[in-house]
C-alpha cells in the first residue's frame, strides 16, 4: 500500500553498537578478567595444582600474617577517622568561615597531593626519625623529642598526610553546595548554631562525608609506600604481599593475601555505592550560596588550625628538599648536589626518572582519550543499555582495587601467551601478552589504577552538556562522531585537561601498581626510591622524591596556565550576555 | 475532519501507542496532518504530546502503530533517515559555534560546495531577520534571537516537516507574541507542514490551523481553534480551552430543562444530547450577564441570585467569583465589562442576579 523505503538500518547506529561493544571488551579485559587468574592462583600452589582453600587456611593459621590483617584494619580505621576529621575542619574553614588568607590556604592545602606517599615517609624520617630534626632537636641545638616513628605512629602520620587532601577535596565540594536561605529560615525560627549544624549542615554533606570515609579507608588500608619506608616491624597486608612476591617468589600466597586485601575494599566500595544511590539533590538550582559572617573567635581558631596543618605539610616537603641537598645528614650538613647523581647502589642514573616522565606522559595521553571516550559512549547514547550499565559499573570498580592487587593480577594475566580452554585441548592466543615486559603494561596499569576518578569527572561534565545536541545532530543528518569532535570535545576541554594532568601527576608518584610490573630494562623512579631506601641510601631517595614533586608541580603549573587560556577563549561562549 | 482544499494528507499517524512497562503514555492515536498545515498538540504536562512529537521524529520509538510520511512508511526508520527539522524548548544551540555556524551545521555535512552553503545560510539568516548577528555566539544573543537561530537551523536542510517542541515557553511574554506571528508568517510563506507542541492554549489558538487537544495519552478533540472554543465535546476540552463553569445537575430531556439544586434552566433544543439524567451544564464566564436586581426573579428564565465572593481586575474586564447561598463552596465565574462593575458599584458581599444565556449553554456527559 505504501512504498517502504529500505533504509531501516542505520550505519551510524551500527557503528555505535560496535564501538560500545568494543569498549565493553576492553574494560572487561583490563579491569575484570585479570582478576580471575588472581582468584585461581589463590586456590592453587606454586606449581599450579588446585588445592582449594588450603592457602586461606594456612594464612589464618599463621599468627604473624593474621596480625598483619589486624594491623591493616587498625591503620585504616585510625587514618580514616583523623583524615576525615582534619579534612572536615579544614574544609569547613575554607567554605563556611571568614578565614584570613583563604586563597593561600586553599591553594596550599592540596600541596601534599603532589608528594608521593613514599616521599612523605622519607620526609618524616628526616623530621621524626632517629637522626631527625625534631628527635635530635635541630642538630642538637634544642632538646630533642622522640615520637617513635618506625611502626604504627609513623604509618598513621604518613597516611594522614596522604589521605587528608583526598577527604578535603570531597568535603569542600560538598560544603560548597549550600543554601543561604535554609540558614536564614532557621535563624528566623530561632535555631541555635548547634541545631543549625545538626539539621542543615550535616544532612547536606552526608553523601560527601560517607564518600570521604570510603576513599580514606581504601587508600590507607591498601597503601604500600608509607608502611614500606616507616613501617619498621609493624607489618601490614600490603608489605606482606610485597615480601611474598618479591622476597620469596611465592605468588600463590601473594595472591591469597591480595584476596584478603581486596575483599574489605570491595565491601567498602559496595556500601558506599549503595549509600550514594539514594543521593538526591537537596540543593535546588535557585539556591543562594552561603555567605559566612565574621566571627572573631571561630575565624582565629580556624586560622591557627589551618596554619598548623600547612606548617606540617610544608615542613615535610622542605625536609625532603633539605635532605636531598645535604651532603651527609647529620654529620656533614654542608649543601651539595651530589645526591642528585644517583650513581650509587640502586641508582641507574637518570634513566628511571626519564622513564617515569615518559610513562606519565603516555598515561596522560592514552588514559585521557580512553576514559573520555568510554564516558562519552556510556553517557550520551541509547542503544545497548545493559552493556552500557556494565561498562559504567566496571569503570567505577578500579577505585576499590588496591594498586598491588592490580599489579599482581596484571602479571598473572599478561604473562600468559595463551589460555587453555577448560575440558578441551585447545589454546587461545592472548593478544594482550604482547604488552608484557614493555612500557605499555605500565601505562595500562596506571590508566586503570586511576580510572574511576577520571571516569566520574568525565561523566559529570558530559551530563552537563545538553543531551539534545545529539538529537539535533541526528535531525540534521550529521553523524555522531562529527558532533563529538566539533561540539563535545571543545565544550569538555577544561575537564579533558584536568583529567590529563591528574593522570600525569598520579603516574609520577605511584608505586604500588607498577612495582611488580616494571620490566628490568625499564626502571622507574618510584621503584628506585624504594630500592635506594632499602639500600640505606635515603639521601638519594630524597633527591629522587624532590625531582618527582618538582616535575609534578611544574606540569600542574602548565595545566593551570593552559586551562586559564582555554577558559579565556571559551568565556565568550560561557558567559551569558550581560543585559 | 476538514480537509483543506488542494491539500493532501502529508503525515498519517496510525494507531500509535507507547507504553513504558505497565504505564501507557499514548493509547491508539490516529491523526492526519495535511500538507502545509500548522497543527498544534495541546494539553497539560504528562498528556503525551511531547512523546508523540518524539515518536514522529524517531527520537523515541512507538510500542505499536505506524507512521506514514509523504506516502512512505517510516515507522521504523532511524531519526537520521527521516525528513524533518526540530526546534527544542532549550533551543540546544551549540554554544561554541556562532549563529551562522549553527545554521550551517547540517549543510556542511552534505556534499554541497562552500558558496552554496554560504548563500543558503545567508538566506536563512535573512528569513529570520538576523543578518547582523551572524558572528555572535548563542550566549551573546537574546532568548528570542536564539530561538530564531534554532528555527533557521531546523529549516536549513529544507525539511518536509517542521517539529516545534514548546519553542516559545522559555521566552518572556512580549517576545513570545512577536515570535508567534513571525513563525506563523514563515510557515505560511514556505507552506511548511508544521507540528507544534505546547501547553499554552493562547499560543495554540493564535497559531494553529487545527489544534489537537490531548488528555492522559489520548486525543480528546481535534478541530480549528474556533470549533474547539465554540463546541467543545468534553468538559475537559471546555475548561482547558478558555474557561467554563461546570454545574452538575439533572437533565429532563422531554422538556429541555436542566435542574441545578432548586433552579431550572431552559436549554436550546439539541438532538445531540442523548444522555439522560445526571450531566454537567457548561457555560463560559462571558456568556453570563448581570441583570438589575429584581424582586420577582422566578418569572424570568435562567436567572440565579448570587453573592459576590471575589472581584478580580483583569484589565478590560472584571472576573467576578460568585456563589449561591445554598451552595457556598461552588464558585461560578462571571466576566463583566469593567465600567459595568464601576457604574453599578459592585462590592464583595453584594447580592446580584445573573442570567445564563440560553443559546450558549452546553451539556456534557458527567463522568464525575
Amino acid at each position: 500500500m505504501y512504498f517502504k523505503k529500505n533504509f531501516n538500518k542505520s550505519f551510524n547506529i551500527l557503528l555505535l553498537r560496535i564501538l560500545i561493544i568494543f569498549v565493553f571488551i576492553l574494560v572487561s579485559f583490563f579491569i575484570i578478567i585479570p582478576l580471575l587468574p588472581l582468584f585461581l592462583k589463590s586456590f592453587s600452589d606454586n606449581k599450579n595444582n588446585f588445592i582449594g582453600l588450603e592457602n586461606f587456611i594456612n594464612y589464618i593459621q599463621n599468627p604473624s600474617l593474621t596480625q598483619s590483617f589486624i594491623n591493616s584494619l587498625k591503620v585504616a580505621i585510625t587514618t580514616t577517622f583523623f583524615s576525615v576529621l582534619i579534612g572536615f575542619i579544614y574544609a569547613y574553614a575554607l567554605t563556611r568561615t571568614r578565614l584570613p588568607l583563604k586563597k593561600f590556604f586553599n591553594t596550599f592545602s592540596l600541596f601534599s597531593l603532589y608528594i608521593p606517599p613514599l616521599a612523605v615517609a622519607i620526609g618524616l624520617i628526616y623530621i621524626f626519625g632517629k637522626q631527625g630534626l625534631i628527635t635530635q632537636g635541630f642538630f642538637g641545638t634544642i632538646p630533642g623529642f622522640d615520637i617513635n616513628l618506625y611502626g604504627f605512629n609513623g604509618i598513621i602520620i604518613g597516611e594522614i598526610f596522604y589521605c587528608f587532601p583526598q577527604a578535603l577535596i570531597i568535603l569542600v565540594s560538598a560544603l560548597n553546595l549550600s543554601d543561604q536561605r535554609l540558614y536564614e529560615a532557621a535563624e528566623s525560627l530561632k535555631a541555635s548554631p548547634l541545631r543549625k549544624f545538626l539539621t542543615i549542615t550535616l544532612p547536606n554533606i552526608k553523601y560527601g562525608l560517607m564518600n570521604s570515609f570510603f576513599i580514606c579507608f581504601i587508600l590507607s588500608f591498601t597503601d604500600f609506600g608509607v608502611p614500606k619506608v616507616v613501617g619498621g616491624n609493624f607489618n601490614v597486608l600490603a608489605t606482606d604481599i610485597y615480601k611474598q612476591v618479591v622476597g620469596q617468589q611465592n605468588f600463590a600466597m601473594g595472591a591469597t593475601i591480595s584476596i584478603y586485601l581486596l575483599v574489605p575494599s570491595i565491601l567498602a566500595f559496595l556500601i558506599d555505592k549503595n549509600f550514594q544511590k539514594n543521593e538526591a539533590s537537596l540543593i535546588s538550582g535557585k539556591s543562594i550560596p552561603f555567605k559566612p559572617r565574621k566571627n572573631l573567635i571561630v575565624d582565629s581558631i580556624m586560622f591557627i588550625f589551618c596554619s598548623l596543618i600547612l606548617i606540617l605539610v610544608i615542613g615535610v616537603f622542605s625536609s625532603i628538599v633539605l635532605a636531598s641537598l645535604i651532603k651527609i645528614w647529620p654529620y656533614d650538613i654542608s649543601l651539595s648536589l651530589q645526591n642528585f647523581r644517583f650513581s650509587n647502589v640502586a641508582g641507574n642514573g637518570y634513566e628511571p626518572y626519564f622513564n617515569t616522565v615518559f610513562m606519565s606522559i603516555y598515561t596522560a595521553i592514552f588514559g585521557t582519550i580512553f576514559v573520555f571516550f568510554t564516558a562519552y559512549l556510556v553517557e550520551k547514547f541509547k542503544p545497548l543499555k545493559k552493556i552500557r550499565m556494565l561498562i559504567y559499573f566496571f569503570s567505577t570498580l578500579p577505585i576499590a582495587i588496591p594498586g598491588l592487587v592490580l599489579g599482581l593480577s596484571y602479571i598473572l594475566f599478561f604473562n600468559k601467551p595463551s589460555f587453555s580452554v577448560p575440558f578441551l585441548d585447545f589454546q587461545i592466543f592472548n593478544p594482550f601478552s604482547l604488552l608484557y615486559g614493555t612500557m605499555g603494561i605500565l601505562v595500562l596499569a596506571n590508566i586503570i589504577h586511576f580510572f574511576t576518578v577520571c571516569f566520574i569527572s568525565a561523566t559529570t561534565t558530559l551530563k552537563q552538556i545538553d543531551k539534545e545536541f545529539e538529537e539535533v545532530s541526528e535531525s540534521l543528518k550529521v553523524p555522531f562522531y562529527k558532533t563529538f569532535l566539533r561540539i563535545t570535545i571543545p565544550l569538555s576541554l577544561p575537564t579533558i585537561l584536568e583529567i590529563g594532568s591528574y593522570y600525569f601527576v598520579n603516574s609520577m608518584i605511584t608505586v604500588s601498581a607498577i612495582i611488580f610490573l616494571y620490566p628490568a630494562k625499564i626502571p622507574v623512579s618510584s621503584v628506585s626510591i624504594v630500592n635506594m631506601d632499602d639500600a640505606g641510601d635515603t639521601a638519594s631517595a630524597a633527591a629522587m622524591s624532590t625531582l618527582i614533586v618538582l616535575t609534578s608541580l611544574f606540569v600542574r603549573l602548565i595545566y593551570e596556565f593552559t586551562s586559564r587560556n582555554v577558559s579565556k577563549k571559551s568565556s565568550v561562549w560561557i558567559n551569558p550576555l550581560e543585559t | 475532519m476538514i480537509k483543506k482544499e488542494g491539500s493532501f494528507k502529508y503525515l498519517e499517524i496510525k494507531n500509535i501507542s507507547k507504553n513504558f512497562g505497565e504505564t501507557f503514555v499514548l493509547k491508539n492515536i490516529h491523526l492526519d496532518v495535511f500538507k502545509g498545515e500548522f497543527l498544534c498538540l495541546l494539553g497539560p504536562s504528562g498528556c503525551g504530546k511531547t512523546t508523540l512529537l518524539r515518536i514522529i521524529s524517531g527520537l523515541e520509538r512507538q510500542t505499536n502503530g505506524d507512521i506514514v510520511q509523504d506516502g512512505l512508511l517510516i515507522s521504523n526508520s532511524p531519526t537520521e533517515k527521516r525528513d524533518f527539522g526540530i526546534v527544542f524548548q532549550s533551543y540546544a544551540l551549540f554554544p561554541n559555534l556562532n549563529a551562522k555556524q549553527n545554521i550551517a551545521y547540517g549543510l556542511e555535512n552534505k556534499k554541497i560546495n562552500k558558496k552554496e552553503i554560504e548563500k543558503r545560510t545567508n538566506n536563512l539568516l535573512r528569513l529570520v531577520g538576523l543578518e547582523k548577528y551572524s558572528d555572535q555566539f548563542p550566549s551573546q544573543l537574546s532568548g528570542g534571537q536564539q530561538q530564531r537561530v534554532a528555527l533557521a537551523r531546523a529549516m536549513a536542510l529544507s525539511p518536509g516537516l517542521l517539529l516545534l517542541d514548546e519553542p516559545l515557553s522559555a521566552l518572556d511574554a512580549q517576545v513570545r507574541s512577536k515570535l508567534r506571528n513571525e513563525i506563523k508568517l514563515i510557515q505560511k510563506k514556505l507552506n511548511l507542514t508544521t507540528i507544534m507542541v505546547t501547553h499554552d492554549q493562547t499560543e495554540a489558538l493564535s497559531m494553529a490551523d487545527r489544534v489537537v487537544v490531548m488528555e492522559r495519552g489520548h486525543i480528546a478533540q481535534i478541530g480549528t481553534p474556533f470549533e474547539l472554543y465554540e463546541n467543545p465535546i468534553t468538559p475537559f476540552v471546555a475548561d482547558f480551552i478558555g474557561k467554563m463553569n461546570l454545574l452538575k445537575g439533572k437533565y429532563d430531556k422531554k422538556n429541555c430543562v436542566f435542574y441545578y439544586l432548586n433552579n431550572r434552566f431552559l436549554i436550546s433544543q439539541n438532538t445531540e444530547y442523548s444522555f439522560l439524567e445526571n450531566c454537567l451544564l457548561g457555560i463560559r464566564p462571558e456568556d453570563i450577564e448581570i441583570i438589575k436586581f429584581r424582586k420577582n426573579i422566578e418569572k424570568e428564565e435562567n436567572i440565579l441570585r448570587v453573592k459576590i465572593k471575589e472581584i478580580t481586575y483583569l484589565g478590560t474586564i472584571f472576573r467576578l467569583t460568585v456563589v449561591l447561598e445554598s451552595k457556598l463552596e461552588e464558585n461560578i465565574f462571571v466576566d463583566v465589562i469593567s465600567n459595568q462593575v464601576i457604574s453599578n458599584n459592585l462590592k464583595i458581599g453584594d447580592f446580584i442576579d445573573i442570567k445564563l444565556k440560553k443559546e450558549k449553554i452546553k451539556l456534557f456527559e458527567s463522568n464525575l
